[in-house]
């Protein structure tokens, strides 16, 4: 038995005793050290380097690691052992995904301007912010001998007379609270309520002066990143925002990988901790803190996520989702306690769940079709989500068709070996010179590029494509002074030299990052292609395309067609609608309409499965190429 | 109800013409669906190659084919064998010798060889490489050069080295090239997108779909050249209009039935009529399908094919 170190880069270590044979990335997962392992274990994405400090160690070589990286000590984490004690480096880019990812939280003013105009037109359609939770100040006159009334009857008909309610019940929890509370604050209290037809719940009780807001939480899990919302419910002001990467990556990059990994001895309990204990609760107190106020103040949580994820949150087998015929366990579930889940919220918290309609499209898209409002217009619309799945719906007012695709990470930075956020730093768009293959860069914050976020990886693979750098198949056919072929003929071009970028080390982007695009684009095109073509449409009949998700606000539509991945149509038809899904929750989250009509939406809603479609392989195939194997398809890239 | 004959005109699509002089052969270059000739009169009737190796084959169990070959000592001889065979069309030779798992024989040897196979080949020849891929690479360099003027098929660029082949044999010496996908029509169009943005004409590609040997997913082969042709014909798709060759001895003489000697399998008979039987089927299947040329190993399926594709136009 060995003694293993984990040294953080960022400063830290852990250490763990390991039995022989134990790969490094199992070890550190025991040890609760952070390494991205996309591909969860199997030598095929290159993201789990480590460094060996000291200690021999038992590993493969791949192509992810050249010679000198190899004589210097580096391994992949999945495919080494380690004999005897070691000691371990685990650098900032294998556990820096958590911060890594682009997350759309609202925090450029773009993004913001972006969720207030959609929140508006929910309202113009009919959907008022109004929660049903509130808070009302009662006083009440104290009890005396001749008047006798118990507690509960007292505050009962205060608030039946406040609100006009033919009913009002009070939780089990406020009524603990009751006699002390009132007797102690003069019989006049601040009661939070909840309005449910002719009835109102007493949730909780304070004292009168209390002035803190009435809170609810809006969550959006994405497979690789997640994002809150802490909303006053009776105003619907945004107090904070925060996001953070999903603490299940380190158990797959995607949906299938996790649910593999859920079927493993424990993997229920592991998996729906590493989703609320390592992931929603510490945002719950970044939120809380950011707008300081206690946990106990939220009264409501809603939650957007795909099929996939709300399984795992709350701890139910997903396995059905990922054999054939895809079933999930459940497509819409009523509100549940918070502290069932161990979310420690007000007592009387209810989480509400987005619903699902299929097992790949999730209530993360039902939430954000509501949001973009494609069930309120009479023309025929597209709604793309550019995530670790794409997910497209199509259809108006009369009807609703959803399918999606795996497209895996690189929209949002991974699987891309200089892939980042869209923070500062990051390459957002790029033009490159037809003559000198020079390329120049918007990089977000203005100062020296650091890596290539979603719509910058778009710009790049369009202009290489253009300039005759790269082939159909995204290889490198070009010479020049910033094209390089390693010693497994990988073809790469060298964004930044190491003095251009702001970390002193070469921005690259290599054939192995451009053919996880092109599948990316291609799985996004034949979903869209395959679904309006299996109800008669093609893709001219279309009016209006909301695209949605964590990509960049900076994307450039005209390139995304260039290359094949959005429909040859006028660039005005397009509408960037941001991180939709975290609109819907939000909405569902102070509007009682807004969560009626999703509900009705959701239940609209055809679900086609992509995989038992028999043209989509073939669509797949043909749209794996610059920009199509169809050019026909793509009249306009031609003039690019 | 009475059959009226329609006849469909469609646009010629490409041809591609092999070896010089009276003796060149064109491929492809129909107007009609495969074996529609009550659609149109016919241009080039499906070509048949017969194929050999440097190196012989192994013919214990296989009497016809090795008295079709009696007294060739030399390659030149065989070759000149398998020209004169009745139905051939042209002469696909195989340079397996060169293979490095193999006899490894070096470039200069392999150029030697091919040189005197030209000299002594009266047909247009075809030359397919040893399937390593870096030295079909090397050899096609070598033999474009020194095969210069004689027009030769080469078989054939994939994906992963269709810029050094394709620039090689036919930017370079002006011969031609086979583009090989595996049975997809996407890949297969894909390649030929690629090639021609290399500045590769048209009429220097042929394509080669991939094969199967009946009864081993054949049916993925023949959908697919049933797409590319309609894709060809019907939807006038200019990147999938080169001929189709097949390499149907390659895949018939690679299964059991081709290869279980009559001691193991006494109820299936004789190895040699199986194996012409598997290479006959699924070279007719392939002509039905769509290829516009076929290539084959026994002179007894070469003559049936040819006696065929001579009995329908």
């Amino acid at each position: 038995m060995g003694k293993i170190t984990f040294k953080l880069e960022g400063g830290g270590e852990s250490t763990i005793f390991a039995t022989p044979g134990e790969t490094l990335l199992g070890l550190a997962r025991k040890a609760n050290v952070a390494i991205d392992a996309p591909c969860s274990g199997n030598l095929s994405c290159g993201k789990c380097k480590v460094q060996l400090l000291s200690g021999s160690s038992d590993s493969q070589k791949t192509i992810h690691i050249d010679n000198a990286q190899w004589d210097a000590g580096w391994r992949l984490a999945c495919a080494c052992s380690v004999e005897g004690d070691a000691e371990i480096l685990v650098p900032d880019v294998a556990s820096a995904y958590r911060s890594r990812m682009k997350v759309s939280d609202l925090s450029s003013p773009d993004e913001l301007a972006v969720f207030n105009s959609l929140q508006a037109s929910m309202e113009e359609a009919g959907l008022t912010k109004e929660s049903g939770i509130f808070s009302l100040p009662v006083r009440m006159d104290a009890p005396t001998p001749d008047d006798t009334m118990p507690d509960i009857e007292r505050i009962a008909r205060a608030v039946r007379g406040a609100t006009g309610a033919g009913k009002v019940t009070l939780t089990y929890f406020a009524l603990k609270q009751l006699p002390n509370l009132l007797r102690a604050n003069n019989f006049a209290l601040r009661c939070i309520c909840e309005r449910r037809e002719d009835t109102v719940e007493i949730l909780h009780l304070l004292p009168i002066a209390d002035t803190h807001p009435v809170c609810g939480l809006a969550v959006d899990i994405g497979t690789t990143s997640v994002s809150g919302l802490l909303v006053d419910m009776e105003s619907g002001k945004i107090l904070s925002k925060a996001s953070a990467g999903n603490g299940q990556i380190r158990y797959g990059a995607d949906v299938i990988h996790r649910i593999v990994e859920q079927q493993k001895p424990g993997g229920i309990d592991q998996l729906q901790k590493s989703i609320i204990e390592e992931t929603i609760l510490p945002l719950i107190d970044l939120l809380c803190a950011g707008a300081a106020i206690p946990k106990g103040r939220i009264y409501r949580m809603t939650v957007a996520s795909n099929t996939t994820m709300n399984h795992l949150l709350l701890g139910v087998d997903a396995n059905a989702l990922r054999m054939e015929p895809f079933i999930p366990a459940f497509f819409h579930i009523d509100a549940i306690p918070a502290r069932d889940l161990g979310i420690e919220l007000a007592p009387s918290a209810m989480i509400k769940i987005s619903p699902n309609i299929g097992s790949y499209v999730g209530g993360d898209i039902t939430a954000g079709a509501l949001a973009g409002m494609i069930w309120n217009r009479r023309e025929l619309s597209l709604f793309i989500d550019l995530g670790t799945n794409g997910e497209i719906v199509f259809g108006n007012k009369e009807f609703l068709v959803a399918c999606a695709c795996s497209a895996g990470p690189a929209f949002e930075g991974g699987d891309i070996s200089c892939g980042m956020r869209a923070i500062d730093g990051a390459i957002e768009g790029c033009v490159i010179d037809k003559e000198t293959t020079e390329p120049s860069f918007s990089v977000i914050g203005g100062e020296k590029p650091v890596g290539l976020c979603g719509s910058g990886i778009i710009d790049v693979t369009a202009e290489l494509f253009r300039t005759g750098i790269i082939n159909g198949k995204g290889k490198f056919i070009r010479d020049g002074a910033r094209v390089k072929f390693d010693e497994f003929g990988i073809g790469s071009f060298t964004l930044a030299f190491a003095e251009e970028s702001a970390t002193g080390r070469e921005i690259v982007i290599n054939e192995v990052d451009i053919d996880n695009f092109i599948r990316a684009k291609g799985a996004i095109f034949s979903a869209i292609l395959t679904l309006l073509g299996s109800l008669g449409f093609s893709p001219s009949d279309v009016r209006h395309v909301d695209v949605a998700g964590g990509i960049g606000s900076g994307i450039n539509i005209r390139n995304a067609i260039g290359i094949g991945m959005f429909p040859d149509l006028p660039l005005n038809k397009y509408r960037f609608i941001g991180n939709s899904s975290l609109a819907g929750a939000y909405a569902m989250l102070v509007s009682k309409a807004a969560e009626e009509q999703l509900l009705k939406l959701s239940k609209a809603m055809t679900y086609m499965e992509l995989s038992v479609e028999p043209g989509y392989m073939d669509s797949f195939v043909a749209a794996c190429f610059l920009p199509h194997t169809d050019e026909r398809l793509f009249p306009s890239a031609k003039t690019l | 109800m009475p059959f009226i004959k329609k006849p469909r005109t469609l646009k010629p699509l490409g041809a591609v013409s092999i070896g010089t002089g009276e003796r060149a052969v064109k491929i492809g270059g129909g107007n009609t669906l495969p074996l529609y000739f009550f659609d149109a009169k016919l241009s080039n009737p499906p070509a048949v190659g017969v194929e050999l190796t440097d190196t012989a084959w192994d013919a214990a169990e296989l009497p016809l084919l090795a008295k079709a070959y009696e007294g060739a000592a030399t390659l030149a001889e065989r070759v000149a064998c398998a020209a004169n065979m009745k139905g051939v069309d042209f002469v696909c030779l195989r340079l397996e010798g060169a293979d490095p798992g193999g006899d490894n024989l070096s470039v200069e040897e392999c150029v030697k060889l091919a040189q005197e196979a030209a000299a002594a080949c009266t047909k247009p020849l075809c030359i397919a490489g040893c399937r390593s891929e870096e030295k079909d690479v090397e050899l096609f360099k070598a033999l474009a050069a020194a095969l210069q003027g004689q027009n030769v098929l080469f078989l054939s660029a994939k994906e992963e080295d269709y810029k050094t082949i394709g620039a090689a044999t036919v930017l370079a010496y002006g011969h031609k090239v086979a583009g090989e996908s595996s049975v997809d029509i996407n890949l297969a169009k894909q390649l030929n997108v690629l090639m021609t943005q290399l500045g590769i004409p048209k009429e220097s590609i042929v394509m080669n779909l991939g094969g199967a040997a009946v009864g081993y997913g054949f049916e993925y082969v023949s959908s697919t050249m049933d797409r590319v042709k309609a894709a060809a014909l019907e939807q006038d798709d200019a990147m999938l209009q080169m001929p189709v060759i097949t390499q149907v001895a390659t895949e018939t003489w690679a299964v059991k039935e081709s290869m279980a000697s009559q001691a193991d399998m006494p109820e299936w008979g004789d190895l040699e009529q199986r194996g012409i039987q598997m290479e006959t089927v699924t070279a007719a299947a392939c002509l039905a399908s769509g290829s516009d040329a076929v290539i084959l190993r026994h002179p007894v399926a070469v003559d049936k094919i040819a006696a065929l594709v001579a009995a329908l136009i």
